[in-house]
C-alpha cells in the first residue's frame, strides 16, 4: 500500500519506468547513505552503496542489501522506510524513497559504467561528477551570428540569443548624461563633474565614449574603486578581529596600497595572484633572508602581497580561551578566502566531513590546506605581531644611530648642568650640617646610593633636606628651565629619528617540513592520516611538490599559484570574470559568486562565462582590457528602462536592460565628499582612524581620552577626516558609522557578495547625520562661490553636481518657493552678524516643537537681510535633499 | 481606468501612472490606505505587484498577531536546561554506550557528562526545568516546552538559516520577513520587523539573521542597537525642527517621484520611498517607543532592569513587548554571537547565560499575560541547535563542555495559540535523538504560521514563475498537539 503511494506520488513516474541512476539515485545515496557506507575506512556494517555492484551484498543479518525488481526483498529500502536508516541526518524525503522504490522495481539499472576493482575509501567520483559544468575546462564558445546586427560584439551576441529565445531585445542605449555618470561611478566609485559631463555630452565623435572609458581606467580612483571589490573577497581589515579585544593590526594598509598600485598599474592579474599567494617563494625569500628581501625595492612589492594569507580574522595575538583552536580557525579561514576569492568554491564544510554534495573529499581539504602548511604551520605559529619585517634600512639605522649619539650628548650635557646648579645650591645647604659631620655627610652625599655604607645613609637621613641632590626646580626655578630646555632639545632631535616601518609578511621557516595529517571530524587534536599537498582532486592534479630542491622553500605555494593561473584552471578565469561582470551589471553570470559547486546557482550564460574567462587569460590577464570589452559592450550601454525585459524577467537574469542600483557605502560617502567639493585626494598610507562620539556613532577622527581613558571627544581637525572610505580604519567590530549605514559588510572572514538593504536608519541618517548636513552646507557654500551673483545659477548648479541634470522651470520655480521660505526660517534663528565673520555653523539653538500651544518664538534680534550664512544655511538645508535622492543614490 | 474612490481621490496605480507628480504621493496613498480610507491593493503595475506595509488578513481566523522571538544563538544545551536525563548522572564519566555524531570541532571525547544541575517540577502542569531557570519555572503553566527539535543541519550558519529561512543556503527570506509579508504591520510610525542587537554589535551572520531574502527589501527586518541610542540619528538638529524638515521631505518627495516614474516597478526604489515616510514618522514616535523610563517600577523590577546579571536583556525585552504593544509585528531579540556554544566551561558559562535572561524572558511572558497580550503574541525562545550528552574538552571539570546537536534539541513558546503547561515530544533517554513526537524546523515553521492563520504551503511569493514558500516544498506538518 505504502509503495503503492509513493509510486503515484513519484513525479509522474509510470511503473515501467525507472528513474536514472546517476542523475537521480546516486546524489541521494551520497546525501543520505555513502558518508557512513563507504566513505569512511571501514563501510558500516560492511555495506558499500557507493557503486551499483556492490549493493549485491548481504547486510549483517543476512538479508540481501538489493533485489533488482523488489523493493521488500531490498534492506536498502525497507530500512529506510521504516525510518531504521540513516542513522544519523535528516530522514530520507519521501519523495526520495519514491525514486528509490521505482528505481529497485525497475530492476536497479545503472546508467554508467562503473569501475572494476576495489575502490579506495573516500568520495566517489563519477564520470557524472566530473561532467559537472563549472569543473570542465573553459571552452571557447560558438559566436552566434545576427543577420540585423552584424556588428555585435561576443558579449552581446551572447546575451543577445538568450534574450530573443524569450522575444525580448536589448533596451535602447542610455542618454550621454546617464552614461557618463554610470560609467564613472563604476570604475571609480566618485560622480563625474559637471564639466567632464558637459564635455561628454557635446562629445559628438563617434569615439567618445571609448575616450572617456580610457580616461577613467587611467584615473587613480579607478584603483582605489576596484581595489576596494578585491578588498572585500580578500577580508581585509585594519583589525584582527576574532577575540573580543580587536586589537588593531598597524600595517595591513600596506597591502591595501598594493592592491591599488597593481590595479592601477594593471598588473596581469597571473603575476597579481601569485605574488599573493607566493611572492615570497618567487623571490627566494624564506625566514633566512626575508630580513634583507623587504629592503630590496625589486622584492618588496611581492613580499607585501602575500599579506593576503594574513588577512582573515586571527586572535592569537589576543586574549582567547582556547589558542590551538584560534590557531586553526585563522588557518581555516585564510583557506576559505583563498578558494571563495579565486575559485569560487565553498570547501570550508569538507574540514570535516566529505563535502555532502560536491564531490570535495576531507582528504581532498586536507592535501590544499597542505599547500599552505609550511607557512601557516600551526605547531611553530606565529602571531600576528610576530610576523612582521622591520623596513628600517641600514640608512636609517645609522641616522638613527647618529641622532641618538648627538641626544645622549645633550642629555649628558644637561645632566651636567642640572648636577652643578645642585652643587652650589649644596653648598648653601651643607651649612645646615654641624660643622664636625660636614666632610663625612659631603663624602656621603658624592657617594652613589647603592654603595653608600649604613652610617652614611643615616647620615644622609638625619640632615635629609641638606643633601640637594634633587628637586632643582624647587631651589632655583630659573637653572631648572635652562635644564628642563636642554632635555627638551634632546626630545626634538630624537624625533627626527627614521620611524621605524613594518610590514607583514608571510614566510616559510628554514627546511620547512610539517606534518601535515587529516584532522578527523576537522578536530587538529585528533590527527589522522599523513596527506601530501595536492589540487582538490576534482579540479585536476598538478605537480605540487611536498619540498622543490631547486628553492631554498618548499615551493608548494608556488606552485600551486603558478597552476592556478596557467590558464587551465576550471575555475579561476570564470570566478574572477563571474565577480567584475557582476559589478558591472549588478548580477553574477553565476548568481552565487562564492558557490560554483551543486547547492550554487547555475551560469545563466555558461558560454558567455568562458568567453569572458577565455579572453581574459588571451589578454594576458589584463583586467583593464576586460573592463574595456565589458563596458563598450551594447549590453552595459542599455537604458535601465525596458518595459517588456522588466515583466518577463524582473530580476533581469537576462540582462536586457542596466540593472539601477543603490551606490554603495564606500560611493556614497565619497560622493557626497565629492560634489560637496571637500574630497580629500590623497592617496595611501595609514588608515584615519575612526572614534565613536558621545551619542554613538563612529566617525572619522582621533579619539581624545581623559585620565580615565574615557573618550571625551573625537577630534575631526585634521583634512584626513575627509579622505577616500577605502583609507577609513577597516575595523571589524566598530565601522564607521557612514558606511555600516550603507551595508557594509562584516569581514568574518571575508564578503563575497554585498547584500543592500533599504531601511528607515538609513533615511535618517541622510536626514538627520551631521556629516550629511555637513557636506549640503559645504555644497551651497561651492556653489555660491561658484556663481555669487545668480542665486538660480546656484540652484542649478547643484542640480547637476548631484542629479546629473539641470531642474526643469518647474522644479526650479518650486525649489525656490521652499528655498524663501527655509531663508525665512534660517533668518529668524540667526543673530544678525556682518558677513565678515559669518560662521558656516548655527549655533544650536532650542526651538521648540511646533505644536499648536507653542509656536517657535524667536529669541534674537529682528530678522536680516539675506546674508551670506543664511544663505547657505537654506540652501543648505535643500541641498542636503539633494543628496538624499534616490537619483543621487542610486547609478542607472 | 482608474477606479474612483468616494472620498476622490484615485488608486495607488493611478498615482504611479500619472508620472512626475503621482509617486510624491505614494507615501500619502500609503497612510491613507492604513487608515482605512483606500481600497484593497490595486492591479499590480507592469506585472510587478506594488508592495506594502499595510495591514492584512489572513486567509482564516488567527490567534497570533504578532511574534517576539527570542533567538539564542550558539545551541543551549537542552540536558542542562530543558530536558532530564538521569541516564546522563548514572553514566557520567564512563564510555557512551552508542553512537555519537560529532560536530566540527576539537576536544571531542565520548565520555557522558552528567548534568551539574538539578531539576525539578513548576506550575500546576509540573514541567521538569532546571535549577538554573527558576523564573522561567513561575510561567511554566503559560509555555509549552518542545523537547523534540531536530534539524540535522550542523554548523551554525546553516543552522540558523534552517530554522530562520527554512532553507541552508543564504539568500532566503527569515520568518519575520514572511510574516510581516503575510501580514504587513500594525504600525506605521516603527518598523514593521524590528531586530534588537546585543550591546557588543551586529550578531555573527550579521543581516542574515533578518533577511528578507528575495521578498522585496520593505520586509526586511530593521536592526537596532541595543544600547542607547537605539536608532542613530532619531533627532533632527534643532535648527531644521518643525517646518523646515517638512520641507524637505515636501521636496524630497516631489524628486523621488518623479525619478520614480522613469523607473516603474522598481521595488527597491518604492522601498526607500517609503523609508523616507517611516523615518519621518519616527522620529516622534520611536523614541517614545523604545523609551523604558515611563514604565512603573514594578515593571521594571519584574524584567530585572537594573540587576546587573540581566539588566542589558531586560531592557530589550521590555522593549519588545512595548513595541508589540505599539503594533510592531515581528521582533527578533538576539544574545551575544554565539554565546550558547558551550563547548568548554559549560559550568561556570551555562548559569551566567541563564542569569542574564531567565529573569528578563519570563518576565516577558508574564508582562503580556497580564497585559492581555499574551493570547495574540507568539513569545519564540530558542536557538538552531543543542547539544551533546558526552562531553567535551576533557581537561578537568572546570573546562568540560558540550558539541553540537542538531537531532535533538528543546525551545519552548508561549500565547498567540499555543497550549501553555504543556510538555511536548521526548529525545531519547541520552538526550541525543529527538525520537518520539519529533519537531523539525519545517513542522516548526508550518505551525507557526498557521497561529498567524496562513496554511504554509499556500503562502507563497511569485518569483520567476516558481511559487515559493517558507517550508520549501518540504514535508511539514503543523502540530496541532501543541495548538490550544
Amino acid at each position: 500500500m505504502l509503495l503503492a503511494a509513493l509510486l503515484v506520488g513519484a513525479a509522474g513516474l509510470h511503473a515501467a519506468e525507472s528513474p536514472d541512476y546517476e542523475t537521480q539515485i546516486r546524489p541521494i545515496l551520497k546525501e543520505h547513505c555513502t558518508h557512513c557506507h563507504g566513505e569512511e575506512e571501514k563501510p558500516k556494517g560492511g555495506v558499500d552503496l557507493r557503486l551499483r555492484r556492490f549493493m549485491d551484498g548481504k547486510t549483517e543479518d543476512g538479508s540481501p542489501v538489493l533485489t533488482p525488481g523488489d523493493p521488500e526483498k531490498s534492506a536498502l529500502w525497507t530500512l529506510v522506510r521504516d525510518g531504521e536508516m540513516p542513522k544519523k541526518g535528516k530522514k530520507m524525503p519521501e519523495h526520495q524513497l519514491a525514486l528509490l522504490a521505482a528505481w529497485i522495481k525497475a530492476g536497479a539499472k545503472i546508467s554508467e559504467d562503473e569501475p572494476a576493482g576495489p575502490l579506495p575509501p573516500g568520495v566517489y567520483v563519477s564520470k557524472r561528477d566530473r561532467s559537472f559544468w563549472s569543473f570542465q575546462p573553459v571552452t571557447k564558445p560558438t559566436l552566434p551570428r545576427f543577420a540585423d546586427q552584424p556588428e555585435l560584439g561576443p558579449i552581446d551576441a551572447l546575451v543577445r540569443t538568450k534574450l530573443q529565445a524569450k522575444q525580448l531585445d536589448f533596451a535602447p542605449e542610455a542618454d550621454p548624461a546617464t552614461l557618463i555618470r554610470r560609467a564613472t561611478i563604476d570604475l571609480t566609485g566618485l560622480p563625474p563633474t559637471p564639466a567632464e559631463t558637459v564635455a561628454f555630452v557635446a562629445d559628438a565623435s563617434p569615439d567618445a565614449y571609448a575616450k572617456l572609458i580610457e580616461r577613467l581606467l587611467a584615473s587613480p580612483a579607478y584603483g582605489e574603486r576596484w581595489a576596494r571589490h578585491w578588498l572585500d573577497v580578500a577580508g581585509y581589515a585594519d583589525t584582527n578581529g576574532y577575540a573580543d579585544a580587536d586589537s588593531v593590526r598597524p600595517y595591513a594598509w600596506r597591502y591595501r596600497d598594493y592592491v591599488i598600485r597593481s590595479l592601477n598599474a594593471d598588473k596581469p592579474w597571473d603575476r597579481f595572484i601569485q605574488e599573493q599567494l607566493a611572492g615570497d617563494e618567487l623571490n627566494a625569500v624564506s625566514a633566512a633572508n626575508v630580513a634583507a628581501a623587504v629592503l630590496d625595492p625589486s622584492k618588496i612589492d611581492a613580499l607585501t602581497a602575500t599579506a593576503y594569507l594574513r588577512l582573515g580574522p586571527d586572535g592569537t595575538g589576543d586574549t582567547v580561551a582556547d589558542v590551538a583552536l584560534a590557531k586553526n580557525q585563522s588557518i581555516a579561514d585564510t583557506l576559505r578566502i583563498v578558494t571563495t576569492s579565486l575559485t569560487g568554491l565553498t570547501v570550508a564544510c569538507a574540514q570535516c566531513h566529505d563535502h555532502r554534495y560536491d564531490p570535495i573529499s576531507q582528504v581532498d581539504y586536507f592535501r590544499l590546506r597542505a599547500v599552505f602548511d609550511p607557512a601557516l604551520d600551526w605547531r611553530k605559529w606565529q602571531t600576528p605581531a610576530q610576523r612582521t619585517a622591520s623596513l628600517y634600512t641600514a640608512a636609517d639605522k645609522a641616522k638613527a644611530a647618529e641622532i641618538e649619539k648627538q641626544a645622549a650628548a645633550i642629555d649628558a650635557e644637561a645632566a651636567k648642568m642640572y648636577k652643578d646648579a645642585l652643587d652650589v645650591i649644596f653648598e648653601q645647604k651643607i651649612l645646615e650640617v654641624p660643622e664636625a659631620e660636614r666632610a663625612a655627610y659631603r663624602v656621603a652625599r658624592n657617594t652613589p646610593v647603592a654603595k653608600r655604607t649604613k652610617e652614611q645613609a643615616a647620615l644622609i637621613k638625619k640632615y635629609f633636606s641638606a643633601q640637594a641632590t634633587f628637586g632643582l626646580d624647587l631651589y632655583d626655578k630659573a637653572a631648572d628651565n635652562k635644564v628642563v630646555a636642554k632635555r627638551a632639545e634632546a626630545t626634538a632631535l630624537r624625533a627626527k629619528k627614521p620611524v621605524e616601518g613594518r610590514v607583514s609578511v608571510l614566510v616559510e621557516p628554514v627546511n620547512a617540513s610539517p606534518k601535515s595529517e587529516l584532522h578527523h571530524r576537522g578536530d587538529h587534536a585528533q590527527p589522522r592520516q599523513a596527506v601530501t599537498p595536492g589540487e582538490l582532486s576534482i579540479l585536476g592534479n598538478p605537480v605540487i611538490p611536498v619540498d622543490d630542491p631547486k628553492l631554498p622553500t618548499t615551493g608548494r605555494r608556488l606552485a600551486y599559484a603558478k597552476w592556478l593561473t596557467s590558464g587551465d584552471h576550471p575555475l579561476v578565469g570564470r570566478a574572477l570574470m563571474n565577480r567584475v561582470w557582476m559589478h558591472h551589471f549588478g548580477r553574477g553570470i553565476v548568481n552565487t559568486p562564492g558557490d560554483f559547486g551543486l547547492l550554487g546557482e547555475r551560469p545563466s550564460h555558461p558560454e558567455l562565462l568562458d568567453y569572458l574567462a577565455g579572453r581574459f587569460v588571451e589578454t594576458g590577464w589584463s583586467l583593464k582590457a576586460m573592463h574595456r570589452e565589458m563596458m563598450l559592450s551594447r549590453t552595459y550601454r542599455q537604458s535601465a528602462r525596458n518595459d517588456a525585459a522588466q515583466a518577463a524577467d524582473p530580476d533581469n537574469a537576462l540582462f536586457g536592460r542596466y540593472r539601477i542600483r543603490r551606490l554603495d557605502a564606500e560611493t556614497i560617502r565619497d560622493a557626497m565628499l565629492a560634489v560637496s567639493g571637500k574630497l580629500n585626494p590623497e592617496m595611501y598610507g595609514e588608515p584615519v582612524t575612526v572614534g565613536k562620539t558621545g551619542d554613538g556613532r563612529m566617525i572619522p577622527g582621533v579619539e581624545i581620552r581623559n585620565a580615565n581613558r574615557d573618550v571625551i571627544k573625537v577630534d575631526t581637525s585634521s583634512p584626513a577626516v575627509y579622505r577616500r572610505s577605502v583609507y577609513l580604519q577597516q575595523r571589524r567590530s566598530g565601522p564607521a558609522t557612514a558606511l555600516a549605514t550603507f551595508d557594509l559588510p562584516n569581514m568574518d572572514p571575508n564578503c563575497e557578495r554585498r547584500d543592500l538593504t533599504t531601511v528607515a536608519p538609513q533615511s535618517l541618517f541622510l536626514m538627520n547625520d551631521e556629516f550629511v548636513i555637513e557636506r549640503a552646507k559645504d555644497l551651497a557654500a561651492r556653489v555660491i562661490k561658484e556663481h555669487p551673483a545668480d542665486e538660480n545659477a546656484q540652484v542649478r548648479a547643484a542640480w547637476v553636481l548631484t542629479q546629473g541634470r539641470e531642474p526643469s522651470a518647474k522644479e526650479l520655480a518650486d525649489f525656490n518657493r521652499l528655498l524663501a521660505e527655509q531663508t525665512e526660517h534660517f533668518a529668524k534663528l540667526k543673530p544678525a552678524k556682518p558677513v565678515a565673520d559669518a560662521s558656516l555653523k548655527v549655533k544650536p539653538v532650542k526651538v521648540k516643537s511646533t505644536s499648536k500651544k507653542a509656536a517657535p518664538q524667536p529669541t534674537f534680534p529682528a530678522p536680516v537681510a539675506t546674508t551670506q550664512d543664511v544663505r547657505v544655511e537654506a540652501l543648505g538645508s535643500l541641498c542636503q535633499v539633494l543628496l538624499a535622492t534616490n537619483r543621487f543614490l542610486h547609478v542607472d | 481606468m482608474s477606479t474612483k474612490l468616494p472620498n476622490g481621490l484615485c488608486s495607488r496605480r493611478h498615482f504611479l501612472e500619472a508620472g512626475g507628480f503621482g509617486l510624491g504621493m505614494l507615501g500619502l496613498a500609503t497612510l491613507l490606505r492604513q487608515d482605512g480610507l483606500l481600497a484593497a491593493p490595486v492591479k499590480p503595475l507592469l506585472g510587478n505587484e506594488v508592495f506594502d506595509l499595510l495591514p492584512k488578513q489572513p486567509p482564516r481566523p488567527a490567534k497570533a498577531k504578532a511574534m517576539i522571538s527570542l533567538f539564542m544563538m550558539g545551541g543551549p544545551s537542552q540536558m542542562d536546561l530543558f530536558d532530564p536525563k538521569p541516564m546522563l548522572t548514572k553514566w557520567h564519566g564512563q564510555k557512551f554506550p552508542g553512537d555519537i555524531k560529532y560536530d566540527n570541532v576539537a576536544q571531542a571525547s565520548a565520555k557522558v557528562l552528567g548534568s551539574f544541575w538539578k531539576f525539578s517540577r513548576h506550575g500546576k502542569c509540573g514541567m521538569e526545568l532546571s535549577e538554573l531557570l527558576p523564573h522561567l519555572g513561575g510561567v511554566a503553566d503559560d509555555i509549552c516546552l518542545i523537547r523534540s527539535m531536530k534539524s540535522g543541519v550542523n554548523n551554525h550558519l546553516q543552522g540558523m538559516l534552517a530554522v530562520q529561512t527554512g532553507r541552508i543556503t543564504a539568500g532566503n527570506p527569515t520568518m519575520g520577513a514572511w510574516v510581516t509579508y503575510a501580514l504587513g504591520s500594525e504600525t506605521k510610525d516603527l518598523p514593521a520587523y524590528v531586530v534588537m542587537g546585543h550591546p557588543s554589535g551586529l550578531p555573527t551572520f550579521a543581516n542574515q539573521h533578518w533577511s528578507n531574502g528575495w521578498l522585496p527589501s520593505i520586509y526586511q527586518g530593521t536592526f537596532v542597537r541595543a544600547t542607547a541610542p537605539h536608532i542613530l540619528n532619531l533627532d533632527p538638529p534643532a535648527a531644521l525642527q518643525g517646518k523646515p524638515q517638512e520641507r524637505q521631505m515636501e521636496l524630497l518627495r516631489a524628486m523621488n517621484a518623479e525619478h520614480a516614474a522613469n523607473h516603474p516597478g522598481e521595488t527597491d526604489l518604492q522601498a526607500r520611498i517609503q523609508s523616507y515616510e517611516l523615518a519621518g514618522r519616527m522620529q516622534l514616535a520611536a523614541k517614545e517607543a523604545f523609551d523604558i523610563s515611563s514604565e512603573p517600577k514594578h515593571v521594571l523590577e519584574l524584567y530585572g532592569v537594573g540587576r546587573k546579571e540581566c539588566d542589558d536583556y531586560a531592557r530589550r525585552c521590555l522593549i519588545a513587548r512595548r513595541l508589540v504593544e505599539r503594533g510592531v509585528r515581528y521582533v527578533q531579540v538576539l544574545n551575544q554571537g554565539q554565546s550558547w556554544d558551550n563547548h568548554g566551561s559549560i559550568k561556570s558559562a551555562l548559569p551566567a547565560l541563564c542569569a542574564a535572561t531567565d529573569r528578563p524572558s519570563a518576565a516577558l511572558v508574564a508582562d503580556l499575560k497580564q497585559r492581555g497580550l499574551l493570547d495574540s503574541t507568539i513569545v519564540h525562545w530558542g536557538g538552531e541547535m543543542g547539544r551533546l550528552p558526552v562531553l567535551q574538552n576533557d581537561a578537568g571539570e572546570a573546562k568540560w563542555g558540550r558539541d553540537h546537536n542538531t537531532y535533538g534539541f528543546s525551545q519552548w513558546v508561549a500565547g498567540g495559540g499555543f497550549k501553555g503547561g504543556l510538555t511536548y515530544g521526548e529525545t531519547d533517554e541520552w538526550g541525543h535523538h529527538a525520537v518520539k513526537d519529533v519537531v523539525n524546523h519545517y513542522d516548526w515553521h508550518a505551525t507557526m504560521l498557521d497561529c498567524f492563520g496562513f496554511d504554509h504551503d499556500k503562502l507563497a511569493f511569485k518569483r520567476n514563475g516558481a511559487a515559493l514558500t517558507l517550508t520549501n516544498n518540504q514535508p511539514a506538518r503543523v502540530v496541532r498537539e501543541i495548538l490550544a
